[in-house]
């Protein structure tokens, strides 16, 4: 129960900045929805369509790509992902001891460290429609990781 | 490989004792390069950002290897019911987090945790499971697993327990030498038995010449056998019913006997009889009325009463009904007692005829009482106080023919 509260706690500043940023309160309502099929069910495709329903709603949004909003949603996002992760294979009523979390927590904060590295990198790389060579930069890196984990598959 | 090979083969290895990929791994991979390669191509930023922890999260870890293993150490076989600890030795190889379920809930603890405690409450005798230790081993991030894994089932038999008897009025006298309750067969032995008249087939030297001269009519004396008794626990295991008649009807689960119902006040009684009676050195026998392939034959010392009451645990097992009773190869002049419910006529029958025959009847009614009507139909009351009614009759029958019966147990 744990995990699936802890799911429901990450979930909650993703609702709360889309709706901020919607004039509607249709993002808050598919955020519930798709926050209590991953809570009921982590192991469907519910965390997958919460993450890429946030993530697609915020890059299409207005305001600066580095904007407040976008830097909280990062670490939100993921928790997202570890905590449904780890919900999936823990039954419901399983006791969790606080030293079986400890590992998944310091790679949390590695990721994230990374990732907001990566965000400030991107705070410094310039804007416009000339930025081909980034692209390709960022394409070559990508074909590397993808080919890394396709090797390890 | 046909198509349903091909099916069952994939489904197979979606589970079971190997590492695989969960949907977590997927949703890392396919999600996180997804918005990666969408932020590239759509000029969206934001998407590599959300993408690239997810991409990391893959790349940061690593598939499992090795055989995680979680190991009981043996539990006490003979020790009775009550709380039994132990220890799980949990080895998670490259696992990180171990989902154990152990009784009282399933538990997530460090794959390379030191021993689990582990405790096992035994509520009830007779034949169950101890523990089963079901677990599953989680790499990093739950992104790959090892299980779930059915454990190994450790099984037990609790004895029904034996619940120790004052002493009766007779003196102390050595235990295991000779019993001391004495045969009523006639024998060989030097103590004198009875005096009676002479009758064909009795050997000329047994005529006891004083009596004779005086009563004018022949007499010879008979001595006892150099044997001690035989007691008989005699069972009925073709009904298990508790006080509540509404019960009587629908199985019980989780116990071998229903609780404090007619079996399980048999077995105990029955239990506790063979200590009292083998204790005193006296030979015991345990039938089962309606499966005599189930007897236990006469003995004596310790290591048969751990014969009988293990028996005791085998018939109970094979409770159920059987349309005939029967008390086979009974040993002459034995003590029978008879530990029954005494619902049907057939029991009551078989007490008298065991009495009629000469042997010394001892009924036991294991019946719980007062009987608890059933409250959900009208007929209920009536019911249960016409089943009371039969069987105190049936008692003042046994009673009436020479049987000796307890009311209640």
């Amino acid at each position: 129960m744990l995990m699936r509260l802890a799911i429901v706690l990450a979930a909650l500043p993703v609702a709360l900045i889309l709706h901020l940023e919607s004039e509607t309160i249709a993002p808050l309502v598919v955020v519930a929805a798709l926050t209590a099929v991953s809570a009921l069910m982590p192991g469907s495709a519910g965390p997958a369509l919460l993450i890429g329903y946030a993530a697609v709603a915020m890059a299409f949004g207005d305001g600066h790509p580095l904007r407040l909003g976008v830097l909280l949603m990062i670490p939100a996002l993921h928790l997202i992902h570890v905590t449904s992760a780890l919900a999936a294979v823990v039954p419901v009523k399983t006791r969790i001891e606080v030293a079986a979390l400890k590992a998944p927590a310091r790679r949390f904060a590695i990721v994230q460290a990374i990732s907001f590295l990566v965000a400030a990198f991107a705070a410094f790389v310039p804007s416009g429609p000339h930025i081909g060579f980034v692209e390709l930069l960022g394409l070559g890196s990508l074909t590397v990781v993808i080919a890394v984990v396709a090797l390890r598959i | 490989m046909s198509r349903a090979d091909k099916i069952r083969e994939a489904f197979a290895e979606s589970h079971g004792a190997h590492w695989h990929p969960t949907d977590a791994y997927s949703r890392a991979v396919w999600l996180g390069a997804g918005l990666v390669v969408a932020g590239m191509f759509l000029h969206q930023v934001e998407l590599v950002l959300f993408g690239v922890p997810l991409v990391l999260s893959v790349l940061l870890t690593h598939k499992p290897k090795g055989t995680p293993t979680v190991s009981v150490r043996p539990v006490p076989r003979g020790a009775g019911a009550g709380v039994v600890h132990t220890v799980a030795h949990v080895d998670g190889a490259d696992a990180e987090i171990a989902v154990i379920k152990v009784p009282g809930g399933p538990r997530a603890v460090p794959a390379h945790s030191p021993d689990l405690p582990v405790k096992i409450r035994r509520d009830a005798w007779g034949p169950g499971v101890d523990l089963r230790l079901d677990h599953l081993f989680a790499g990093p991030d739950g992104m790959h697993v090892y299980g779930p894994i059915v454990g190994t089932e450790h099984v037990r038999t609790i004895l029904p327990p034996v619940e120790h008897h004052p002493s009766g009025p007779l003196p102390p006298r050595p235990a295991g030498l000779v019993g001391i309750h004495r045969s009523p067969r006639a024998g060989d032995s030097t103590e004198l038995r009875d005096i009676r008249a002479f009758q064909p087939g009795d050997r000329l030297k047994r005529i006891d010449w004083r009596v004779t001269t005086r009563t004018g009519t022949v007499h010879v004396r008979e001595r006892h056998a150099e044997a001690d008794a035989e007691i008989v626990l005699a069972i009925d295991t073709r009904t298990d019913v508790g006080a509540d008649v509404a019960d009587w009807s629908s199985p019980h689960y989780g116990a071998t006997a229903r609780p404090d119902g007619s079996l399980d006040r048999a077995v105990r009684r029955a239990a506790s009889m063979a200590a009292g009676y083998l204790r005193q050195g006296d030979r015991v026998a345990l039938m089962d009325l309606s499966r005599p392939q189930l007897n236990v034959r006469p003995g004596v010392g310790r290591r048969h009463l751990m014969r009988i009451r293990t028996q005791l645990v085998v018939c109970v097992q094979a409770a159920g009904w059987a349309s005939r009773v029967a008390l086979r190869k009974l040993p002459h002049g034995s003590v029978v007692v008879l530990l029954s419910p005494f619902l049907d006529d057939e029991i009551a029958e078989l007490a008298v005829q065991t009495r009629k025959h000469g042997h010394l009847v001892l009924a036991i009614n294991t019946l719980p009482l007062p009987l608890k009507p059933d409250r959900e139909t009208p007929w209920g009351e009536v019911a249960a106080e016409m089943i009371a009614a039969e069987h105190r009759l049936r008692l003042r029958r046994m009673t009436q023919h020479g049987v000796a019966v307890t009311r209640e147990c």
